[in-house]
């Protein structure tokens, strides 16, 4: 097809914000951080080329290792459980259980909550003073029932178990969104399918493992990955709950490199934490890209 | 035809943008006037973080200094913020900082060492305000140390802090409690306050920093001096000797049996309301307790404290403290008009503020005889009797460990992590030791940290053997 | 019997789960309806508000509506909620409408032209999917120092400087760079999807190229504009991290920003009146967009992510 001078002009037009805008503001500076990641520089005096020793530092370094190691935990441990639950709720619901727009509904909503405000609601539903409710809940059972039998008040938020606190926040938040992910990927498949085992005999669970799963792998499959990402870029959940203090106990990769950046002006650390979390991203994504390949293709 | 229609509609859409554009731009000050370059007025901008002390003061001390050098054409601005150091860094980093700066969160070290901040020495040798000694001979011994380097102060404290265990003189009274002075009776006072249903002693577990200064208290008196000495001066293995073993043992012992349960999770003003609410009986903390809590001590509530208590068998003269300059200014190279920077900086920290800022935001100058006891409330009276307590020969006996001040990453991933490893009983006070002695090795092994001199106390000076 | 039992099961778990969802967010309101007093003397009660206050014989407390409309005047306005809220509405607004004018654009062209290297084009914006925010945060931050000088030293004839940090023209910038490749991406899957015909026909009828865009595709693309756009709401109006490193001033702070300042504000001075009526403020909004556009949220959610 012959192009006119207008149409090229047209396309020129059209394309040039979009490749301004991002060119300078997205793939510059990623090309920037890869140069940094190679740099001792503070910041404020002259760089210095250091080649990959900052690289070497950080795996050298427990700091580091231990915010990888709390990425990779919550990315199990919330990233399983809000995925299972999500799961459980889409099939429920799905099939047409009474008052099912209403749990649709509310179970989305923590989803739409600023992370700043969620994390601030279970930093004082946690709390160890007076109000905290999840104590006072506690010790409510243990006076009435005897049951834990823990000393209370629980340090949910104290440094050595904020981690494990966190998982609770990140399932609660995320559980609505997998499911109506998952829910509307359900409901593309044809009826038919399900009468046909209904009148077989199968059970409720063997239609889910035999006719829905197989054929929502593929969402599944996109819901673990946006996960791992999700998991893999925390921020507001640690940096609110440690008061936006955190240390050694409570770090993840990116309130480290915040810190390290921000509070300690060491750039060629904190952009070596930046590539590879890029690394681990790009790994992820790739996952979706194979395991998705048809989708993929369409574009 | 087309094409002419084309390049109409494109110049209307410009014509509407654009000028909607340059509104917004300048509006939002992306874009904005030059300021001209022979400003008349010669400003200064100082940020405080605005902690428990808020800013009231300062803004006052600033606009009558700007009312007294109106000749001088001195302008000084104040504003706060509770996250200054989020706020400042930046603006250090894009080459644009306030004159003045009070935040010790930043990494002053690394400024220094960078030349990023200039010295006040040549204010520090002109007299102090309303009076003909320089002002630098009238600091409190110790507090102009923290941040000077090849002989050159590169921050001024503006308030004295000293670290002591509070509590309310009438919940004592009432049952019958008294200030313990060994350690021995302070386990058994802790002991008497649990048996009558009290938590002992409130703990601030989210910031295991606050422990940090029983620690070196109880290092002091447990070691004396000469300890405190080799720990400054970052003597390999200082903290495993096991004179300081012991002190970290008894900390967390302390910890162990009379801490408040659920303090660990505890930020600091949600465990000292629990103390001021009577819940607990006792707080390690700064002097500026009482002003962080004013809204929530109730009347009646007598707030005293009490040094320390001695080690029995300890080699430490248990009158001595851990005191030390805070609230430090400094200026940032960069900033406008150091000149009058330090000048306001004269004013605010002289004899003549001193009564003022310790009647307006109970804090005490790092002055000597800045803070007349009349002018204070009993709480910082009863820190002023401990200051005078502490006298030998007439010098304040104060002492400070310099290092979380001078390594600050060490301070945020050794020290911070293994005192609340120590706290929590995750680690063995041997572990403990290790590792703040390991860290400390580290930092001595990096080329890039600056360590500047150190004078050692004189123990025999202070009463203690050697 | 057993299927009852079972529904009951499943109803008691559903239940259960919709209890943990809706509680905290009850207790939030019912927390900003306490004083800081109540919170330490009688914090699981039904809130005095409504009970009644033991010190109502006590002049010198206030009562309970006084201290919740005092806690709810100084978060929005001593503490700037208003001014917050407005940043907010401003900077997500503005976002949007670059946001969605550039990348349409931009999507339109490379979902219906096609030109040496388009494919490459479009392959270049995608990329931009695996690269989290994270890694540009930074060179970011000294990039717009470079930017400000340039800008200041091409202006400076004219008497004027420029400055990209802190200000709500860089934020701005970098929130609509950071989503074009998610937009793109969705966007050119909805103008790949509508008929090429319909160009055709439009350029016959003397329309133009401008005009098929303007007049038939855009119209057409409309459910995957509202898409793109809810996505974009959401991450830009919770923003924290961009928000925190460029944002300094109070007075440009973000309702998030601004949240996490006042909660350590409150912790300073211990007043938990101020944190959970700085919640409240945050909150209601959120949910009462929430209430109006749920059905276009979630199904937007879900279109746009089995297209991503």
């Amino acid at each position: 097809m012959k192009r006119t001078w207008e149409q090229t002009c047209f396309i020129a037009v059209f394309l040039a914000p979009a490749l301004l805008l991002f060119t300078v503001f997205v793939a510059i500076p990623g090309a920037r951080a890869l140069l940094y990641s190679l740099q001792k520089w503070d910041g404020l005096s002259e760089p210095k080329w250091v080649g990959f020793s900052n690289f070497v530092a950080l795996f050298r370094d427990d700091l580091f290792r231990i915010a990888l190691g709390h990425n990779l935990f919550l990315t199990v441990t919330a990233g399983s459980a809000t995925i299972l639950l999500a799961l459980f709720f889409a099939a429920v619901l799905h099939r047409r259980v009474r008052g099912s727009a209403v749990f649709r509904v509310a179970f989305f909503f923590p989803n739409v909550i600023a992370s700043v405000a969620v994390a601030l609601l279970w930093l004082l539903l946690y709390s160890t003073t007076d109000f905290g409710v999840l104590n006072g809940f506690l010790a409510w059972m243990k006076e009435t029932v005897g049951w834990p039998a823990v000393s209370l008040p629980i340090p949910f938020t104290g440094k050595p178990y904020l981690v494990y606190s966190v998982v609770p926040m990140l399932v609660w938040t995320a559980t609505g969104f997998y499911m109506v992910l998952f829910l509307a990927a359900m409901e593309g498949i044809p009826e038919s399918f399900y009468e046909v085992a209904e009148l077989e005999g199968v059970s409720p669970f063997g239609q889910f493992w035999h006719i829905t799963l197989p054929l929502i792998r593929e969402v599944v499959v996109v819901g673990v990955v946006f996960l791992v990402i999700g998991s893999l870029k925390l921020f507001e959940a640690v940096w609110i709950m440690d008061n936006e203090w955190p240390s050694k106990e409570t770090h993840v990769m990116a309130t480290l490199l915040y810190q390290k950046v921000f509070s300690e002006y060491n750039v060629g650390y904190g952009s070596a934490v930046a590539v590879l979390m890029f690394v681990l991203v790009f790994v992820a994504t790739l996952a979706t890209l194979r395991f998705s390949r048809r989708e993929a293709l369409e574009y | 035809m087309k094409l002419y229609s084309a390049i109409l509609r494109t110049g209307i859409a410009v014509g509407v943008v654009l000028p909607l554009a340059v509104i917004f731009l300048r509006w939002d000050g992306a874009v904005r006037p030059r300021p001209p370059g022979d400003d008349p007025w010669r400003r200064v901008e100082l940020a405080v973080f605005e902690g428990g002390y808020g800013i009231a003061w300062h803004q006052k001390t600033a606009a009558e200094y700007t009312a007294a050098h109106a000749e001088e054409r001195a302008i000084v601005n104040v504003w706060g913020e509770p996250r200054m150091a989020e706020k400042v860094k930046p603006r250090i980093l894009r080459g644009d900082p306030p004159s003045l700066i009070m935040d010790n969160r930043l990494p002053l070290w690394l400024m220094i060492s960078t030349g990023k901040l200039l010295p006040f020495d040549g204010a520090l040798d002109r007299p102090a305000y309303g009076s003909d000694v320089p002002w630098r001979d009238l600091f409190l011994p110790g507090t102009l140390d923290t941040y000077t380097s090849g002989g050159k102060v590169y921050a001024i404290p503006t308030s004295f802090g000293a670290w002591a265990c509070w509590y309310d003189a009438r919940q004592f009274r009432e049952h019958g409690w008294s200030v313990p002075r060994t350690w021995y009776e302070f386990e058994t006072l802790c002991r008497q306050i649990d048996a009558a249903g009290i938590a002992p002693i409130a703990y601030q577990g989210k910031y295991p920093y606050y422990a940090w200064f029983t620690y070196i208290s109880l290092l002091q008196r447990c070691g004396g001096l000469a300890l405190i000495n080799r720990i400054n001066a970052m003597e390999p293995g200082a903290f495993s000797d096991p004179v300081a073993l012991k002190a970290a043992g008894m900390l967390q012992d302390l910890a162990r049996r009379y801490f408040q349960r659920g303090s660990l999770a505890m930020s600091h003003t949600e465990s000292q309301l629990q103390f001021v609410n009577n819940k607990a009986a006792m707080i390690f903390c700064g002097v500026w307790l009482e002003n962080e809590q004013r809204d929530t001590i109730r009347p009646g509530f007598e707030l005293c404290c009490f040094n320390v208590p001695a080690v029995e068998g300890g080699k430490g003269n248990p009158r001595l403290f851990n005191g030390l300059g805070t609230e430090y200014v400094f200026m940032p190279t960069e900033g406008r008009n150091p000149d009058v920077a330090a000048d306001f900086t004269r004013y605010m920290v002289s004899l003549e503020k001193g009564p003022d800022m310790g009647a307006s935001i109970g804090v005490i100058s790092p002055l000597r005889g800045g803070c007349p006891p009349s002018a204070v409330s009993p709480a910082l009276q009863s820190v002023l009797h401990m200051l005078d307590a502490s006298m030998v020969d007439g010098t304040p006996g104060i002492f400070n460990v310099r290092l979380a001040e001078l390594l600050l990453e060490w301070q945020q991933q050794v020290m911070i992590p293994s005192l609340a490893g120590l706290l929590h009983g995750t680690l063995t006070p041997e572990e403990f030791a290790r590792r703040l002695d390991n860290g400390i090795a580290h930092a001595r092994a990096d080329p890039d940290i600056i360590i500047p001199e150190f004078k050692p106390y004189d123990p025999q000076a202070f009463g203690e053997p050697l | 019997m057993l299927s009852l039992l079972k529904s009951a099961i499943l109803y008691a778990v559903l239940l259960v789960w919709l209890l943990a969802v809706v509680m905290p967010l009850l207790w939030v309101f019912a927390g900003s309806l306490r004083s800081s007093r109540e919170f330490v003397e009688d914090p699981f009660g039904i809130p005095w508000l409504i009970t009644g206050s033991p010190y109502a014989d006590n002049p010198d407390v206030d009562t309970p509506w006084e201290s919740v409309v005092a806690d709810f005047r100084k978060a929005w306005v001593k503490s700037k909620f208003s001014r917050f809220f407005f940043n907010s509405v401003l900077v997500t607004t503005l976002s949007l409408v670059g946001i969605i004018s550039i990348s349409s654009m931009a999507s339109y062209v490379l979902a219906k032209f096609t030109f040496p290297g388009s494919k490459l084009v479009l392959l270049y914006f995608v990329s931009g999917l695996m690269v989290p925010a994270q890694l540009v945060l930074i060179p970011l931050f000294f990039q717009f120092t470079t930017l400000s000088r340039w800008g200041t030293a091409l202006l400076a004839p004219f008497g004027y400087e420029v400055e990209l940090h802190d200000t709500f023209t860089g934020l701005i910038t970098i929130y609509i760079a950071l989503s074009l490749p998610f937009t793109i991406l969705v966007l050119t899957g909805f103008f790949k999807s509508l008929p090429s015909e319909l160009r055709e026909a439009g350029i016959m009828d003397g329309c133009g190229e401008y005009g098929v865009f303007r007049h038939i595709m855009l119209p057409l693309s409309k459910p995957g504009l509202v898409t793109a756009a809810i996505f974009n709401f959401l991450g830009i109006w919770n923003e924290y991290l961009f928000a925190l490193v460029f944002m300094n001033s109070d007075s440009h702070k973000t309702l998030p920003l601004g949240l996490a300042a006042v909660s350590i504000q409150a912790q300073y001075r211990t007043d938990f009146g101020l944190m959970f009526a700085g919640l409240v403020i945050v909150l209601v909004p959120t949910l009462l967009v929430y209430i109006v556009l749920q059905k276009q949220l979630t199904r937007g959610i879900t279109v746009g992510a089995l297209k991503g």
